[in-house]
């Protein structure tokens, strides 16, 4: 196999971007896949902070990233490379044809699958949650037979959030879709992707639009970037704002399929189902890694590795026993200080962090890693590789994937 | 010897993320199945409340195992569906259809017409008379398609009137039926190349087909006696330092990797370790310094399809970086699925499901403005054929015509 400038080794986020910005500063890229990374369980939102350690809201991501505690990834990775990350992600989307709007400096609010709020960064044209703030009337649009949406909850609990001065009503949309299985929102976004689902559809909502209003709807605007919404807010003539939803998630496949074609459009080679394994080492170096399927590995050399494995979800991180964590292909050293006592904070939606959610790999200040407590030095660790953040309770995974991505690609 | 690790249990390492749903061209394509998830990884756990239990749209799997490549926890879901389908049809042996016997059991007749006095010859009129008369639609065959025709002169019988260089460097060709029977100049392209990079092919009679037809159509016992005749040969092979090669990827794939997921047996593990896809094994030579240069002069824009079962293989492409090499003007279509999967868009009952699948595969093909398509995969190349353009060929054939200049 040919050498390579760069290695990436994972699919998800992280992976992808440290491949873009890579191949942007001219380098020879090589990215090794092993599933498909986290994209059909993620919302496609890039979450910069939308919690303090205290659990409470944060207004101003960019600011409040400057005081996270010590040990966190943007500690390491710093304010500013966070805003340049943001920007280059916000050109590559719109490149693609899904712009995402919001800033660094202001929190946007993003309407829940159960109709709560949650805040997050960037987002993408069509879930713009902001606009039901100042709609005068929320139509929502419910769909029959549609799996884990149930529109009269998301009424009630979104009215209880906005506020009883606007008015609340539902419309029901019938696919007529046939067929043996639940409908899921792919099911109704690859119907929403053919003219006569998406003329249906717009029929069904016509009498119920006009100035003033918007409509609140699943994630269905078709499965492919932002075409069906930019065309439906016209035909309709008001806002139409998407939930998040339930796995599989529509706009967590679309950005995928919007950074695959970027990849593609820079020549990057990607194996697909490529298991890395192992990794040979020259003095601090890491010089190639082996990778493949269950009969052969192949052999990938390369001036430079970028590690996107993931956490304990994804196999990045993987622990037998409390407090022996590893990382698979290089041997890294792992944060799992965690104890039996601590390791699992039994309630789920409280104000503490998960222990477990804190393992992860131990790196310099630049993101490179640590193994056997010196560095390896053409090695970066990125995304949930990293030590030190609890993505969920914080809100801040995309954020963090992207912005360590974007540090290690231009280092 | 029965193997501790077994693909059979990947099932509990499922964690319920839906990826595979997400991807299943035959999900996105038909309503009527539930997803690789629900009938592979759950459906194995739930077995054993009642053996008899059954899913009705496990039927619809068609084993192209695009879940297994999004799997991030290496289930090896395709193969839960199939050990799940082979399950039912030991309790319902009656429920085969004589469109599954023959769909499943191609190599038989191809072996009979090969032994009859224009055999081959009548064989394919009648396809093309049975097609035009309705009748491949009235035995459960899609009759919009061309079946694929045979051809004058198998490989096996083309094989012995090649006069190759004797070498000492040797690799035994798994021909596969498709190849064999039905597109032989893949073989003799196969042995050219070979020949041009200093190895003698070599062939064994006791080869029998690899059993992935017969694996899809449920037959999985017989399949298992198709595995420990191929097996043995491999290893016997193995013995005298001889690699095993094939130029079919879905043969490649059940050789190296799937009789053992399937059967769990320490023998197939080995054996697998001892067979290469063709491009594999032309890439590994070329990372050792050792693959001849070609230079093509050919200036047809091509595309190629990359079949999900060597994209399964953890390889990458090694046929279109090892023709991008030789200067081939080719581009990757990555257009996913073709919908064809073997046997599964010839049944009538798939060719509508076949078609939408592949239905962003021929767009990407027609808009492309290539003229030719390359693809490793014998029944790929038959959907293509059928969907977007005739002019289809193995990647093998553009380099032994690269090699001659």
């Amino acid at each position: 196999m040919s050498k390579s400038d760069v290695v990436v080794i994972g699919n998800g986020l992280a992976g992808l971007v440290s491949a873009l910005v890579s191949a942007d500063q001219g380098k020879k890229v090589t990215l090794l896949s092993y599933g498909a990374g986290t994209f059909p369980l993620n919302s496609g939102l890039i979450d910069v902070l939308g919690y303090d350690d205290a659990g409470k809201t944060v207004k101003n991501p960019i600011e409040a990233i400057a005081s996270v505690a010590d040990g966190h990834p943007y500690k390491k990775i710093g304010v500013d490379t966070v805003k340049e990350a943001l920007d280059y992600f916000k050109d590559i989307v719109k490149s693609e044809g899904m712009p995402y709007v919001g800033s660094a400096d202001q929190q946007q609010w993003v309407v829940t699958g159960v109709g709560t709020m949650k805040p997050t960064c960037l987002v993408p044209e069509s879930m713009q949650g902001n606009k039901c703030f100042n709609a005068g009337e929320v139509v929502l649009v419910g769909i029959k037979y549609l799996k884990d949406y149930y529109v009269e909850m998301v009424k009630e609990n979104l009215a209880e959030i906005l506020g009883k001065d606007k008015k609340y009503s539902v419309v029901e949309v019938d696919t007529k879709l046939q067929g043996g299985r639940d409908l899921t929102t792919r099911d109704v976004a690859v119907w929403m992707d053919t003219e006569a689902g998406y003329n249906d559809f717009v029929a069904q909502l016509k009498a119920q639009a006009g100035s003033g209003k918007v409509f609140v709807v699943p994630q269905v605007l078709g499965t492919k970037t932002n075409v069906v919404y930019s065309k439906i807010v016209k035909d309709l003539g008001c806002d139409v704002v998407e939930t998040t939803c339930m796995p599989p998630s529509i706009n967590g496949l679309r950005l995928r399929d919007v950074l695959l074609s970027a990849l593609k459009k820079r020549g990057i080679r990607v194996i697909e189902n490529a298991k890395a394994e192992d990794a040979e080492f020259s003095a601090n170096r890491a010089v190639s890694i082996k990778a493949g399927g269950e009969t052969r590995l192949q052999t990938y050399e390369a001036d430079k590795f970028i590690l996107a494995t993931g956490g304990f979800y994804s196999g990045g991180i993987t622990m037998r026993d409390f407090g022996e964590g590893k990382e698979g292909v290089f041997g890294c050293d792992v944060v799992t200080d965690c104890e039996e006592a601590t390791w699992a904070n039994k309630q789920l939606f409280s104000d503490k962090k998960q222990g477990f959610a804190l393992a992860g790999v131990k790196t310099y200040d630049d993101l490179r890693a640590i193994r056997a407590g010196g560095i390896i030095e053409n090695l970066y660790v990125v995304g949930r590789n990293l030590t030190g953040y609890d993505f969920c309770f914080e809100h801040s995974g995309n954020g963090v994937a992207l912005a360590s991505a974007f540090k290690a690609a231009k280092a | 010897m029965e193997l501790e690790e077994r693909a059979r249990d990947t099932g509990d390492n499922c964690i319920a993320c839906t990826s595979c749903v997400a991807v299943c061209p035959i999900t996105k394509a038909n309503r009527n199945y539930i997803g690789p998830k629900l009938v592979g990884p759950a459906h194995n756990r739930m077995h054993f409340s009642d053996e008899a239990d059954y899913e009705e749209s496990l039927k619809l799997c068609s084993n192209c195992k695009n879940c297994d490549i999004t799997c991030p926890n290496g289930v090896s879901v395709a193969t839960l569906n199939m050990l799940e389908r082979a399950k039912y049809y030991k309790q319902h042996p009656e429920a085969h259809t004589q469109v599954d016997q023959m769909l499943s059991h191609g190599f038989d007749m191809a072996d009979m017409l090969n032994k009859l006095p224009l055999g081959k010859t009548l064989a394919n009129l009648g396809m093309g008379i049975g097609k035009a008369f309705g009748v491949l639609d009235m035995m459960g065959l899609a009759g919009k398609r061309d079946m694929p025709a045979y051809a004058d002169t198998y490989f096996r019988d083309l094989f012995p009137t090649i006069k190759q260089p004797k070498s000492d460097k040797k690799v035994l060709f798994f021909p596969g039926c498709y190849i064999d029977t039905n597109d032989p100049e893949v073989g003799v392209a196969f042995v050219e190349v070979m020949n041009a990079n200093g190895y003698e092919v070599i062939m064994d009679s006791r080869f029998v087909c690899c059993g992935s037809p017969l694996v899809v159509g449920g037959y999985l016992d017989e399949a298992r006696s198709h595995a420990d005749i191929n097996v043995a040969v491999i290893n016997e092979y193995a013995g005298k330092g001889i690699p095993v090669v094939a130029c079919c990827t879905s043969c490649s794939l059940m050789l190296k990797a799937e009789y053992t997921e399937l059967f769990a047996q320490s023998e197939m593990q080995q054996a697998g370790k001892n067979v290469y896809d063709s491009f594999e094994f032309l890439a590994i030579l070329a990372e050792k310094g050792q693959l001849k240069q070609a230079k093509s002069s050919d200036k047809t824009k091509m595309i190629y399809h990359a079949p999900c079962h060597l994209r399964a293989q953890g390889l990458g492409l090694p046929a279109l970086d090892i023709l991008t090499a030789a200067g081939i003007d080719i581009v990757n279509a990555d257009a996913g699925c073709c919908g064809m999967s073997g046997s599964y868009g010839f049944r009538k009952e798939n060719y509508e499901t076949s078609m939408k699948v592949g239905e962003n595969l021929f767009n990407t093909i027609k808009e492309s403005g290539a003229s030719k398509v390359v693809c490793d995969c014998g029944t790929c190349r038959e959907q293509i054929k059928h969907g977007a353009t005739k002019n289809v060929c193995h990647p093998m054939q553009i380099l032994a015509q690269a090699y001659k200049g």
